[in-house]
């Protein structure tokens, strides 16, 4: 009878559906598999995540890296474009408030599980942890840290204002740049003159006068705080900063500047620990520049954090899945995070790994003392000019009055204040 | 039918093609622009608030007035500098060939490799006042580059470099195309050089110089690229133009409606330039049916 035949094809046939992947799965015949799309495509970044590419595929696992060279944004365009089109990548690049506010778009991995299985909650900072589940679970891991509030110091300047001390607090760092100034330095400050440049100088002096207030006013947007004679202070601090700075750099990347700065014709740089690895990368030597961490009133470091991140996107496929694992565990691993750090100039996200060895140079090594004193002392903030303390509008809001005022001198500091205040405000 | 597939192919299925594509996303766009859209296009209705913020916003305000410096000053002065250069060619001068391809040059280079190079030249520590420091005026001064109130201008430097060799084309062709009995029977009439172009050739160019005011608007509207390398909307936001605001807003804050918004509201400055145009195309095509 044909119905019984159809029935009974049926059942084969759903039996036989059923057993396929289960028998699969116990072969072990899933090869994982990554498909992950970020920035990083050149330089030293494009290096490190291709040796992460090569440590995956030694475990086993197929890598398809496709990186979109430029700016964040473009990657994000990417990103955006294939979430709506349904086909997330497996992994991808984001950070920062950013991870929360994609995680609503698309479903994401949890990673809990694995988290708790590498230990690695305990060797994170809290603030950074906390931007990595933004609701309670892990759903995104950090990388890398780089802070964005270093203080190189060249050599040469130094010598020019017959200057041995690394400047600590605000006031001695005034002085310094004073005597490199009265000493021949023709700019004691190097700048660029991007947005994030004008936005890191801000934020240095900010969380560099008080912390607590930078936390409350920057992180939480608290309007009390949006009007405390910190913020004030802190734009007076940055005319200060702005008044030695090469007037002439127009919209260049600080970069730009470097060999002005080590010849001692500039003479400080706030910038971030990535400066460190373009300074080689240009071929200058330790000897030409120091390091320290940013000026900080209170005499204990200021840590402005900045970290790259994967998040994880939810995906069917066994083989995703598995590569995912295999992704998540090779991130958390201190190995793996020590070589992306030596390769990157950025300092491990571990709290937990030791750079007196080979490969490590003084300027991360101190980076990540820096770190641990500030975590211990609650000093470590998240950065506001790197996207890492508010969502990319508001930054954006933010960064308008600060750029706005690092170029425009006629704006005073307390009108520069409320308009910060009237941005976030604004933008909320 | 078959003979008419060449016809079909190559005129009406590319242009209902791109159409399609221009309707399509136009409405596409401005549905977004009602919508509460920030990362990814969502449903919803926030009627004008997506207008009124960014019509609040200071950067809109900087970029609006910038427009209306920029798109005046531009549309003038690359149109005067096109018709000099193109009398100046017109006068049957030796090596003509060679001096038109010169100035029609810069149009061959894309905006961002001019703004690029406008950037470096511009630069006071770098170009042309540092040169004429070394050659020893070290009290000469041209910053603009830097300077808020006139950044807007080395804006307006570059485009008309690069977009005035385009204006003295079109003018030059308009110039050849004067009926020359007119210019005889103005010799015979004892007509001098200056009021021969006066009152003679330039009244005929009147069509071309709408078009060129028409082309080079629509280009100051939409100028993206030029300003993006040249100053990035900087010193601090004071070059900012609407389609820097449109980009920011969409890809750089994430806010999708209110970019949306904004790109609406460049289209009606758009409508503003382009709709008297077609009218007046149109009124002067009918009275040259009924004359």
């Amino acid at each position: 009878m044909p119905i019984t035949t159809t029935r009974r094809r049926l059942l084969a046939g759903s039996a036989a559906a059923l057993a396929l992947p289960a028998f699969a799965r116990a072969q072990g015949a899933v090869k994982p598999r990554l498909t992950a799309i970020s920035q990083w495509s050149a330089g030293s970044d494009g290096a490190a995540i291709t040796a992460l590419g090569k440590k995956f595929e030694e475990k086993g696992g197929v890598w398809q890296h496709s990186p979109v060279p430029g700016f964040t944004t473009e990657m994000m365009n990417k990103l955006r474009a294939q979430i709506i089109a349904g086909d997330p990548p497996a992994c991808s690049q984001l950070k920062g408030p950013e991870i929360a506010a994609w995680s609503k778009i698309a479903p994401t991995v949890d990673l809990d599980a694995l988290v708790a299985a590498a230990g690695y909650e305990k060797v994170v900072a809290p603030d950074l942890a906390k931007l990595h589940r933004p609701a309670g679970k892990w759903i995104a891991l950090p990388l890398q840290i780089y802070s964005t509030n270093m203080l190189f110091l060249s050599k040469r300047a130094m010598d020019k204002a017959k200057a041995d001390k690394v400047p600590v607090t605000w006031a001695e760092f005034n002085d310094l740049a004073e005597k490199m100034k009265s000493g021949g330095v023709a700019y004691p400050i190097a700048n660029g003159g991007t947005r994030p440049d004008d936005g890191q100088k801000f934020e240095a002096a900010l969380a560099g006068i008080s912390p607590a207030v930078y936390r409350t006013a920057i992180m939480n947007l608290d309007e009390k705080a949006l009007k405390a004679p910190e913020i004030k202070a802190a734009f007076a601090q940055v005319r200060k900063i702005a008044d030695w700075m090469d007037p002439n750099v127009g919209a260049q990347h600080f970069s730009t500047n470097l060999k002005r700065f080590v010849d001692g014709d500039m003479g400080m740089m706030i910038m971030g620990g990535w400066a460190q690895g373009v300074l080689r990368n240009a071929g200058f030597k330790f000897e030409d520049f120091m390091i320290a961490p940013g000026p900080s009133d209170n005499g204990k470091p200021v840590f402005l954090l900045n970290a790259d991140a994967f998040i994880f996107w939810q995906r069917k496929e066994a083989d995703l899945q598995a590569g995912q694992t295999l992704m998540a565990q090779l991130v958390m691993d201190p190995a793996i995070q020590t070589m992306y750090s030596q390769i990157t100039g950025s300092i491990p996200v571990r709290t937990d790994v030791d750079l007196s060895g080979e490969g490590w140079s003084d300027g991360q090594r101190r980076t990540a003392a820096a770190l641990k004193d500030a975590i211990a002392s609650n000093q470590a903030v998240l950065s506001l000019a790197h996207n890492m303390a508010q969502e990319n509008g508001m930054t954006a809001a933010m960064i308008d009055v600060i750029t706005e005022y690092v170029k425009n001198k006629t704006i005073k500091p307390e009108q520069a204040a409320t308009r910060l205040a009237e941005a976030v405000e604004s933008a909320r | 039918m078959i003979r008419r597939l060449p016809e079909i192919l190559t005129i009406w299925v590319p242009l209902l093609l791109s159409a399609a594509h221009l309707i399509a996303f136009t409405l596409w766009t401005i549905w977004i622009s009602f919508t509460p859209s920030t990362l990814v296009p969502v449903t919803g209705w926030v009627g004008l608030r997506n207008y009124s913020s960014v019509a609040a916003s200071r950067n809109w305000q900087i970029a609006f007035d910038n427009l209306l410096l920029f798109g005046s000053a531009f549309v003038l002065l690359s149109l005067a500098t096109g018709l000099i250069l193109a009398i100046l060619l017109d006068q049957r001068i030796r090596g003509e060939n060679v001096l038109r391809s010169i100035f029609l040059y810069p149009l061959a280079v894309s905006f961002v490799v001019t703004g690029t190079v406008w950037s470096w030249l511009l630069n006071p520590g770098l170009g042309i006042q540092k040169l004429v420091h070394d050659l020893g005026w070290t009290s000469f001064r041209f910053d603009w580059l830097i300077d808020r109130d006139m950044a807007i201008w080395t804006i307006v430097i570059a485009a008309i470099w690069q977009s005035s060799g385009f204006a003295m084309a079109l003018f030059l062709a308009g110039l050849r195309s004067v009926d020359a009995d007119l210019i005889k029977a103005a010799q015979i009439d004892g007509a001098g050089p200056v009021r021969m172009y006066r009152r003679v050739i330039l009244p005929t160019l009147w069509p071309i110089t709408i078009t060129v005011i028409v082309i080079q608007l629509q280009f100051a509207i939409s100028t993206f690229d030029l300003v993006r390398a040249l100053t990035n909307g900087g010193p601090g936001i004071a070059t900012q133009l609407p389609a820097l605001v449109v980009y920011d807003l969409m890809f750089q804050r994430s806010l999708l409606g209110r970019g949306a918004a904004a790109a609406v509201l460049m289209l009606l400055i758009l409508l503003a330039v382009l709709l008297p145009y077609a009218a007046w195309r149109y009124l002067q095509r009918r009275r040259a049916i009924h004359a």
